[in-house]
């Protein structure tokens, strides 16, 4: 290189590599964990809360929501390849995306700074979160995709507890702001608004929506805890006679 | 010799890119020597723009005219043949500027712009906003770093030029360098160096030059041989910020775009430039020179504040100052035109000049002597070759606004290509060139350094050099100062004898570096006050009000410094200038010329 | 009453492999100070306010008028240029240290050649045939000059790497400076030969895919250049190219 290298010790280069044009990988999986937060994984969280708000509708409907999201052709291929795997890579490449940045929010408090970090934190809450949450909902306890019916009793218990719902609320925040400034990464990143103008303005729609998933988030979790469904059924005969049947795997679980 | 001859250029600003890139291109091995990465060259600083006749406003402008107005604004000084040349070929040095991508400004049509600077009634100045210099250096940067890739030119970032290495029949062969992080005292072998060194600002201490433009290489060459011409030649540009540090430039562009220079006609106004009717301002450069008004030549209009402020006592608020006035510009044109220059003020003011009129003050801004060279850019000692700031044929007693670009590039152009052909016909040398004594003569003044335990500090030393430069060396020059201020430097030089280095340490030691440098001011000071007393004219920049006029007769010649190693001082002689285009008249510009 | 004075802080490390120390100056105050001057008034008397003898501080300078790039180092924490920092606008006492990204040659002087490597890397210039006379250069609308001048006020201070919390060992980014020249130059009519080539090379690791959008790049530039612009517009270049690529080659 042109200027003098250090010949007063005998390491080799300091300070930052010069860029490695055309050479390894990093484009191809950073750029899939930019799109797998959008497509798969942001698709299904959409999904998710959308499905979630037939809770504030009663045990009845959700159930069937329930019902009729596991009718669906080939459910554990949708769930491995579109769900599972792709947040296991968001997750883990994320969490190594975040191990070799280094904050310095201290010196440049700006808001650009603050978000960077923020993502990093609503990102790692979100993947804690979601790891417990598909083990306790989906991995152990009742198996709703064959009991449907059971689906809001075994969330309401999982909500009784008051740090749990502490969690989820916390989860639901962090979830829904990490997805909504994804999506306003992604769509900076991807070429999609390069206008510093494009950028601020759908810097407010991803602020809306936001707002919007929180809003609805939490909503539907509190919908478990509707002391109008406090049983976990309705007032419908049918669904009370399944409730003596429910309460043991739940209690089983909870042990 | 050999087919490829081994160049090196030293001083990696326009002029050294320019000739590197001449060199390459022609095949030639070229070593790049420069004290900082060469983007942060001075050549950065250049702010207005670059002059070309290109005649794209309709106003006939031609080269001629760009060469009689070089001529004339520099009092009949320069020799007219180089500078002949230089005009003639300045509109394809803006074409190729142009295919290089500086980002020129335009008209609607996509054609270059063309702005007015001092010392000519045409739009003949190519600018990129204001910051033409810096655009020059990136777009020649690109390009000498395109070449570096392709492994054409090497690049020695971070050393210091120390001397000439010569052989025993005084041809030069090579340079001495100390890399400046290890401080390492090096030779390195060439058929031919170019000196593009840049100017000498720091030798006035503050001054708008950089903070490398010690003229410290000039110095030494100068020393070893080389004939350093019309040093007393020292312009000092009206409009400059002063400051702690340095003296920042506002640029000539402020007056080309409609600038106004005036002071409150009442001695000791304490209200606001804003608050201060029309009618109760004296727009001096105005009355004075109707034709050119605030366009005058820089000399001119130095001299003319330095009297409204000394004579006529109206400086603001007593102070050497006078206000450069941009508020009647509407802010939109003054924010595409002149953005940079005007954040300047604003950053190291903290005043915005779109608002309130600025405060400006004359400042050393460059120097139009350097070292004396030939047609072919070539000094008097074979094989050293000088282009740029450095050398001094092109601006005669005055330097016109937007003709440094010019001179550098052309300067480098020239230079390069008969570097190589220089190069192509010398005979091998006898020994090993000089090399080995060169080195050891620089490493034994380095280890005198090191040794030596006065109790002088450097930086004091050059503070005071600064002064007495400034005060006896600028803008008006008496006999009686020049003499008593080259005594009060011979003084200098016996302290620096006594010279104390408070870090000895051989690891980035720019204490170090300068302490070195500062020998070399010195001697170059010598040489601008000893060569201004005995001019004893007023011509362009040198202004003595003893002789207030041009004396043709006794003084259009040109002055010859050589280092006379007897009484360690300057030798002078003269030589008659080159005025075979255009014969010498009075210059005027307070009528038509 | 006691004279004023300016206090400093120096982060000081003798050679690379030096373990730093700061070192406290305490020097009289003139209005109008910048940085610079301050630490050219420590080399006219280097010593520390416990009357310690010391060495002049290494730092680089050049034009002191923040368009050289030279001066930029950590004042009070934060990378900027020393001689636009004026100590008149700056809590004492002032801290000076050297940019943390960099390796340190010596005090407050480090090596930032890995820009100007970074430059090579992107082919950072228009191919002009020849310096020859070639005739005039494209023509350039207004419009298009006053999107490109911008971005060729970079003084390549680092200031933008060096705030980036993407910028540094683990992820070796290129940076903002370097993304806005390949702008620069992909937009010149001639430049553009080489976009193809500049676009594969920042997918290359290190690349423009390792930004974040921290955007301290923005806040930091002494120059204030469109720095999220200039990495949004090159970011799209390089999609459609990734595009053009998975289809065409």
């Amino acid at each position: 290189m042109a200027t003098a290298t250090n010949p007063s010790s005998g390491s080799a280069h300091r300070g930052v590599q010069p860029l490695r044009a055309g050479q390894g990988h990093s484009f191809l999986l950073r750029k899939l964990h930019s799109l797998s937060g959008v497509i798969p994984i942001g698709a299904f969280l959409l999904e998710h809360f959308l499905s979630n708000t037939e809770a504030l509708k009663g045990p009845a409907a959700y159930a069937a929501q329930v019902k009729f999201l596991n009718s669906l052709p080939w459910v554990p291929v949708l769930e491995w390849g579109f769900i599972f795997l792709p947040i296991l890579y968001h997750a883990c490449y994320g969490l190594y995306i975040w191990s070799s940045g280094k904050s310095n929010i201290t010196y440049y408090p700006w808001a650009g700074n603050w978000m960077y970090m923020a993502q990093r934190w609503t990102g790692l809450i979100a993947f804690g979160y979601i790891a417990q949450h598909v083990y306790h909902l989906r991995f152990s306890g009742v198996r709703l995709a064959d009991h449907p019916g059971a689906s809001f009793a075994k969330v309401h218990h999982e909500l009784a507890n008051p740090w749990m719902l502490a969690l989820y609320l916390v989860a639901i925040i962090a979830t829904s702001w990490h997805f909504s400034y994804g999506l306003w990464l992604f769509a900076a990143k991807w070429g999609i608004t390069t206008g510093d103008k494009a950028r601020r303005r759908f810097g407010y729609v991803c602020t809306a929506l936001a707002v919007a998933l929180i809003t609805l988030g939490i909503a539907s979790a509190l919908a478990f805890l509707n002391p109008k469904y406090k049983y976990g059924w309705t007032e419908s005969p049918s669904a009370q006679t399944t409730q003596s049947q429910l309460q043991m795997p739940i209690v089983a679980a909870s042990k | 010799m050999a087919s490829t001859p081994k160049i090196i250029v030293i001083g990696g600003g326009l002029a050294g890119l320019s000739a590197v890139m001449k060199i390459a291109e022609a095949g030639g091995k070229v070593d790049l020597f420069s004290i900082v990465p060469v983007k942060r060259s001075h050549s950065v600083c250049a702010q207005g723009g670059i002059n070309a006749a290109k005649n794209l406003k309709g106003e006939g402008d031609t080269t001629w005219q760009h060469f009689d107005d070089t001529v004339y604004g520099g009092d009949f000084l320069g020799n007219q043949t180089p500078i002949k040349g230089m005009c003639e070929a300045a509109p394809a040095i803006i074409d190729l500027l142009d295919r290089m991508g500086v980002p020129f400004n335009r008209t609607p049509e996509g054609l270059l712009d063309f702005r007015r600077f001092g010392g000519t009634l045409y739009h003949r100045t190519a600018f990129a906003g204001a910051t033409t210099g810096q655009q020059l250096l990136y777009a020649l940067d690109e390009q000498v770093r395109r070449y570096e890739s392709e492994g054409k030119v090497q690049k020695y970032e971070g050393w210091e030029f120390l001397s000439a290495v010569l052989d025993s029949k005084g041809v030069c062969r090579g340079i001495c360098a100390m890399n400046l992080r290890t401080m390492e005292v090096r030779t390195f072998a060439a058929d031919a160096i170019i000196l593009a060194t840049g100017g000498n600002g720091a030798i006035f201490g503050k001054s708008t030059n950089s903070v490398v433009c010690t003229g410290s290489a000039q110095a030494a060459v100068y020393q070893q041989g080389v004939c350093y011409a019309n040093g007393e030649f020292i312009q000092v540009h009206p409009t400059c910020i002063p400051g702690e540090d340095k003296l920042r430039l506002m640029s000539e562009s402020a007056r080309g775009e409609g600038g106004r220079v005036w002071v409150p006609k009442a001695a000791g106004d304490k209200r606001a430039a804003n608050s201060i009717p029309a009618s109760e301002r004296w727009y001096f450069l105005e009355e004075w020179y109707p034709k050119y008004g605030n366009l005058v030549p820089r000399d001119v209009a130095t001299r003319a504040i330095h009297k409204v402020v000394y004579e006529h006592g109206l400086g603001i608020d007593g102070q050497p100052m006078v206000y450069l006035d941009l508020t009647h510009i509407d802010r939109a044109t003054l924010d595409r035109k002149l953005e940079g220059i005007l954040e300047i003020y604003e950053k190291f003011v903290g005043d915005d000049p779109r608002e309130v009129p600025m405060k400006i003050f004359p400042g050393m801004h460059y120097t139009m002597g350097g070292l004396w060279v030939d047609a072919d850019q070539m000094t008097n000692i074979p094989g050293i070759f000088a282009a740029g700031e450095a050398e001094y044929q092109y601006h005669g007693a005055n330097r016109l606004g937007a003709n440094s670009l010019l001179s550098c590039i052309y300067g480098g152009f020239v230079a390069g290509p008969k570097a190589m052909q220089y190069g192509k016909n010398l005979q091998a040398a006898e020994g090993d060139g000089g090399h080995t004594a060169e080195l050891k003569r620089q490493e034994e003044i380095n280890q005198r350094l090191l040794s030596s335990n006065g109790a002088e500090n450097p930086f004091k030393i050059w503070r005071e050099l600064g002064d007495v430069m400034t005060k006896n060396a600028t803008v008006i020059r008496y006999n009686k100062n020049l003499q008593a201020a080259d005594g009060q430097i011979q003084r200098l030089l016996e302290r620096y004898r006594n010279i104390n280095l408070s870090d000895k340490s051989m690891w980035a030691n720019t204490s170090f570096a300068f302490t070195r440098q500062l020998l070399n001011m010195l001697h170059l000071a010598r040489v601008i006050v000893q060569g201004a007393e005995r001019r004893d004219e007023s011509r362009g920049a040198h202004y003595k009000p003893d002789f207030p006029d041009r004396n043709d007769e006794k003084f259009l010649k040109t002055t010859k410094a050589f280092f006379a190693t007897d009484t360690n001082g300057p030798r002078f002689e003269y030589e008659a200038v080159d005025t075979q285009f255009i014969p010498p008249r009075p210059r005027r510009y307070d009528a038509v010329k | 009453m006691a004279e004023r004075t300016i206090k400093v802080e120096i982060k000081r490390q003798h050679d690379p492999d030096g373990t730093a120390v700061v070192e406290r100056f305490e020097i009289p105050y003139r209005p109008n100070m910048n940085v610079i001057s301050v630490l050219m008034e420590i080399a006219a008397r280097p010593v520390t306010v416990d009357g310690k003898e010391t060495t002049p501080v290494t730092y680089e300078s050049n034009c002191l008028e923040e368009i050289c790039g030279s001066c930029s180092m950590r004042i009070n924490g934060r990378a900027r240029m020393a001689c636009s920092a004026l100590v008149d606008n700056l809590e004492q006492p002032l801290r000076l240290e050297p940019l943390s990204k960099f390796p340190v040659v010596r005090d407050l002087q480090v090596d930032r050649s890995v820009l100007f490597e970074n430059l090579k890397r992107v082919q950072a210039w228009v191919p002009i045939d020849g310096s020859y006379d070639l005739g005039a250069g494209p023509r350039i609308t207004p419009q298009a000059q006053e999107e490109s001048y911008p971005l060729s006020n970079c003084i390549s201070c680092c200031c933008c790497m060096e705030v980036c919390p993407q910028f540094n060992v683990a992820t070796g980014f290129v940076g903002a400076a370097t993304i806005a020249q390949v702008k620069l130059f992909n937009d010149h009519p001639t430049g553009k030969v080489l976009k193809e080539e500049r676009l594969h090379a920042l997918m290359g690791d290190g690349g423009i895919q390792d930004c974040s959008y921290a955007q301290n790049c923005v806040k930091a530039c002494p120059k204030e250049l469109p720095l999220a612009q200039a990495i949004s517009d090159v970011g799209r270049q390089v999609m459609v190219q990734a595009v053009k690529d998975i289809f065409t080659t």
